[in-house]
């Protein structure tokens, strides 16, 4: 008498639905934020869900909430940041999509001087909300179902990215430092990512780029003025590789210009022009969670007007998708 | 000795003068009559060079073999595969394709009877070295290699005045009285063992685990720069070739190449030819090649497909994901195929450019049927073991973009390997159709079929030995060496290829087979088959193949006179080879291992081919509370 079970498993198929998870991979995060790390703009299968939350500690010399980076001299700030958010991967037109709504929150304090008067501050509470649309231009086309999900190699990517901050966060008018920015802002970008050699996890290496252009609205009530703040340009730059299957790490590097603040229509304040470096490690716990450890700083920060900035951040991304959610528990389940 | 170097000199002589050679192995009066007449000639030549024009005949043609590892009956263009072969399929527009060619059921045994025109019972391949039985061992006839008993074909035609080269897989023994340069060879760059890694020296076992490769008799300590096998082993060819054109003698090039056998390592740009065209499933794939045979001539109209194996389930029940990860293995090995006759292509573009394109036979053929068993899972073992675990150092790039890179392992299983072998039944291994018939291609100078035609002769992969002697002018010495020679088992296909006979056989004549305790006999349009369960019966089956090539009807009950005249064939062959049926086998525990036999009715179950009931528009309503 055979033995059904073993039966079973011995016939061909039996293992067809790991090798599809398997081959589908990680659920890697939806999109982005202003500061996110590497490879969260690769693609996914669409209908999936993601919901991110990243912890960040940053001390400088500009409000680590306000990503105009607007340098206050002789400023000692320092942050505790969490993010919250979801996102979502469609196929639009064929063309991978995202719709992510990420909510800030936190706080910060240091001792800032404007107009010549120095005080102590602190700010807390959640920030102002994000909606980020974001559709590829120009590389694989959407991953509709599982066997495109499995033929997906990036290649040569290219997106086009909107984010729009709503100014309903935290703000007090007393004081410079805030958590929200009482000010419609966003950007536009083009994330990039370049596939260097094997798509294959262990072995991929990618060269990653996030030119942006930030556009800010006036805050008309800055501690009872105007700022007003130039557009900024931001390249955010990552050299990724995997280290295994599921160890990955990155180098990081941003250039900051632009973004010069004006306050009551005076006199501009410094563009920025800065260079960050960092570097990243990322852990891919299980097909449904990611984690990220980065560290990122200025480097040409000597004089008092630059901008300084060191950031450790961590990430942790929790994503699914029901199709494959239900291959996990019929996997289980034999 | 010294009458062998007499000949070889003579033909050679004759090889520069554009003569006839001597023949290899004639009797003495005729050696000599042929030698005064050779005199004669040339002595006549110098007085009237009128003479010596009405006296040339064409020089002795070159040789290709190109020998496919695994190479399924329908994978070539001109078979009926949508792979596209242009190279190989423009031989076939030159030459003569055959529909009834026969090989082993497995590569090692083919391999000998190739080289050495005897059956493998006796010529030391009575059984894969791998799976010598215990009844075979220290069984002459069972070594395990090509025994030392027979004389090869490269050296009969290196003493009928050839250049004799090899490229690619040996399998035929390792040792170094046993490898290319002792067997014949003047030159050759072999893969010693039955398969590896197309990327590295990486072997599959523990035990094992480093392929062995020699180059002009000499082991390797390492591979070639940028080594790919089946490019080195073209580029090494073109080498051997060019290295001797020009002093006027003929080659006979062995291109023994290790593609399209598994596990499937290809260059990453061929790997993406195919993509997505296979997730249709192995039944449409098997249909459309049929339909393709039978538009080329290649099956007769009407032929029906054999059975879908029981255990292989219908496409139509696997989720898109199951068949694109399974139709991802066969875009691989169309890539190997396609690779594969680039390569072929690039062999014969140089031929070509050195003139001598024209005066080349080809002949291009697989070892084997397709290969459907699970190799890897065979060696690489269970947890724990030691195999497992060289096989977690060593080949366990799993993932599927990673098939195809050194570290990975993919086969195609059973589904694919019936697709290679449209329309027959079963594959490597086993005795029906779909593991020994395979497909051939003769081109030349000596064939005088008609350009593109087909032929239904019934053919022997023995029958090799003998056509070229022929084609060299050399004949199979009775001894060698001091060794009485076996007979040789095949017949010549000069005959056949002038075109004054369709078959190199009468309906009497029989082929027979022993592969792992698979056997089978074909005589004429009959065949008889036994074979271990599940894909056999463990009984004799008799089948008559001019009506049913797939093998789908049993006719043992209906015809037992039949049935029993074929066995007496059987019972001659065991009795005139030696014949040693294994005590244990590769297969001995399949049927454990498979689910139950059922039989494969077309569209059985229903269910599975049941959609949504959609009730009639003017009779939907929506629930009253």
């Amino acid at each position: 008498m055979k033995n059904k079970e073993f039966l079973k498993k011995s016939v061909l198929w039996a293992g067809l639905a790991a090798a599809v998870v398997s081959a589908v991979g990680l659920f890697y995060p939806p999109q982005s934020l202003a500061q996110v790390p590497a490879r969260f703009y690769w693609k996914n299968l669409s209908g999936g869900n993601g919901v991110l939350t990243i912890f960040e500690s940053i001390s400088g010399n500009t409000n680590p909430f306000d990503p105009s980076h607007m340098v206050t001299a002789g400023a000692e700030f320092d942050a505790t940041l969490a993010l919250l958010g979801y996102a979502h991967n469609f196929s639009l037109f064929d063309r991978s999509a995202t719709a992510a709504v990420i909510m800030p929150m936190g706080r910060a304090s240091g001792e800032v001087t404007v107009a010549g008067s120095s005080a102590k501050q602190s700010a807390s509470g959640f920030g102002d909300p994000m909606l980020e649309f974001v559709v590829n231009l120009l590389g694989p086309p959407a991953q509709k179902n599982i066997p495109d999900a499995m033929r997906y190699e990036p290649g040569f990517s290219v997106d086009f990215l909107a984010d729009l901050y709503l100014p309903i966060g935290e703000y007090n008018n007393d004081q410079p430092l805030n958590i929200s920015q009482n000010r419609w802002y966003g950007r536009i970008g083009m994330p990039i990512v370049w596939q260097l050699g094997p798509w294959v996890p262990g072995r991929r290496t990618t060269l990653e780029f996030l030119p942006v252009m930030w556009v800010f609205g006036d805050n008309d009530d800055y501690v009872g003025q105007t700022l007003e703040s130039d557009l900024l340009f931001q390249l955010d730059a990552h050299l990724t590789r995997d280290l295994t299957e599921r160890l990955w790490g990155s180098l990081d590097a941003a250039v900051y210009n632009g973004g010069a603040a004006t306050i009551n229509d005076g006199v501009p304040g410094e563009e920025l022009n800065n260079f960050a470096m960092g570097v990243t490690l990322g852990y891919g716990i299980n097909e449904n969670l990611n984690l990220t450890f980065s560290y990122k700083s200025t480097l040409n920060d000597d004089a008092p007007d630059d901008m300084k900035m060191d950031v450790f951040m961590v990430t942790l991304v929790f994503g699914w998708h029901p199709l494959m959610e239900g291959f996990r528990k019929l996997e289980s389940s034999n | 000795m010294k009458q062998f170097d007499d000949r070889k000199k003579t033909a050679r002589e004759a090889e520069r003068q554009h003569l006839p050679p001597l023949t290899v192995g004639t009797l003495a009066g005729s050696d000599r009559l042929r030698r005064w007449l050779t005199a004669a000639i040339v002595a006549a030549a110098v007085v009237s060079p009128g003479l010596m024009s009405a006296a040339e005949s064409p020089r002795r043609p070159n040789i290709v073999i190109i020998l496919g590892d695994d190479l399924g009956y329908a994978d070539m263009g001109s078979f009926g595969s949508e792979i596209k072969t242009p190279n190989l399929d423009s031989l076939a527009k030159d030459g003569v394709r055959f529909t009834n060619f026969y090989t082993n059921a497995t590569c090692s045994p083919t391999r000998s009877v190739l080289l050495s025109g005897v059956d493998t019972h006796v010529n030391g391949l009575g059984n894969m070295d791998e799976w010598t039985a215990p009844n075979q061992l220290n069984v002459p006839g069972y070594e395990g290699y090509l025994n030392k008993q027979v004389a090869t074909l490269p050296e009969l035609l290196k003493d009928a005045g050839y250049h004799t080269y090899m490229v690619g897989k040996w399998h035929l023994g390792k040792a170094p009285d046993l490898i290319p340069a002792a067997r014949g060879f003047e030159r050759d760059f072999s893969l010693l063992d039955g398969a590896g890694s197309y990327w590295d020296m990486n072997n599959f076992t523990a035990a094992s685990p480093l392929s062995v490769f020699t180059e002009d008799g000499r082991y390797l300590t390492k591979l070639p720069d940028n080594y790919y096998a089946t490019k080195t082993y073209t580029d090494k060819m073109i080498e051997f070739i060019d290295a001797n054109h020009g002093d006027g003698k003929p080659f006979f090039a062995y291109v023994s190449h290790q593609a399209p056998h598994d596990p499937f390592h290809l260059p990453r740009e061929w790997r993406t030819r195919h993509v997505g065209e296979y997730d249709i499933g192995w039944d449409a794939v098997r249909q459309t090649r049929l339909k393709r045979q039978i538009e080329l001539g290649i099956m007769p109209p009407g032929t029906q497909l054999a059975e879908r194996m029981w255990f292989v389930p219908d496409p139509i029940v696997l989720a898109p994901a199951a068949r694109a990860i399974l139709g991802k293995k066969m875009e691989l090995y169309a890539g190997m195929v396609e690779n594969l006759d680039f390569h072929v292509g690039r062999l014969i573009d140089h031929l070509k450019e050195i003139g001598e394109y024209d005066n080349t036979i080809f002949i291009v053929f697989g070892d084997n049927g397709a290969e459907g068993t699970d190799l890897f899972k065979m060696v690489a073992g269970s947890p724990g073991s030691r195999d497992y675990l060289f096989s977690a150092i060593k080949w366990s790039q799993t993932h599927p973009n990673a098939w195809g890179d050194p570290g990975s392992y993919v086969g195609y299983g059973p589904m694919w390997a019936q697709v290679s072998m449209t329309p027959f039944s079963q594959y490597k291994g086993w005795t029906a159709e779909g593991g020994i018939r395979n497909a051939l291609i003769v081109s030349g100078p000596t064939v005088k079929r008609p350009k593109e035609s087909i032929n239904c002769g019934l053919m022997h992969v023995a029958d090799i030995m003998p056509t070229l002697l022929d084609i060299a002018g050399a004949s199979y010495p009775q001894e060698r060496n001091g060794k009485t020679l076996l007979p040789l088992i095949g017949k010549s296909w000069m005959p056949m290829l002038d075109g004054q006979v369709d078959s190199p056989r009468t309906d009497r004549d029989y082929l027979a087979w022993e592969n792992f305790g698979n056997r089978a006999v074909r005589q004429g349009e009959w065949k008889i088959r036994w074979e271990h369960k599940p894909l056999g019966k463990g009984a004799w089956e008799l089948f008559n193949l001019t009506n049913d090539p797939a093998e789908r009807h049993d006719l043992a009950a209906q015809q037992p006179d039949k049935l029993q005249e074929m066995i007496k064939l059987w019972e001659n062959y065991v009795q005139a080879n030696n014949v040693i049926i294994p005590s244990r086998s590769m297969f001995e525990t399949l049927e454990d291992q498979l689910p139950p036999r059922v039989p494969d009715d077309p569209g059985y179950p229903p269910l599975i081919k049941k959609k949504q009931f959609v009730p009639p528009q003017d009779m939907i309503a929506a629930p009253k509370s």
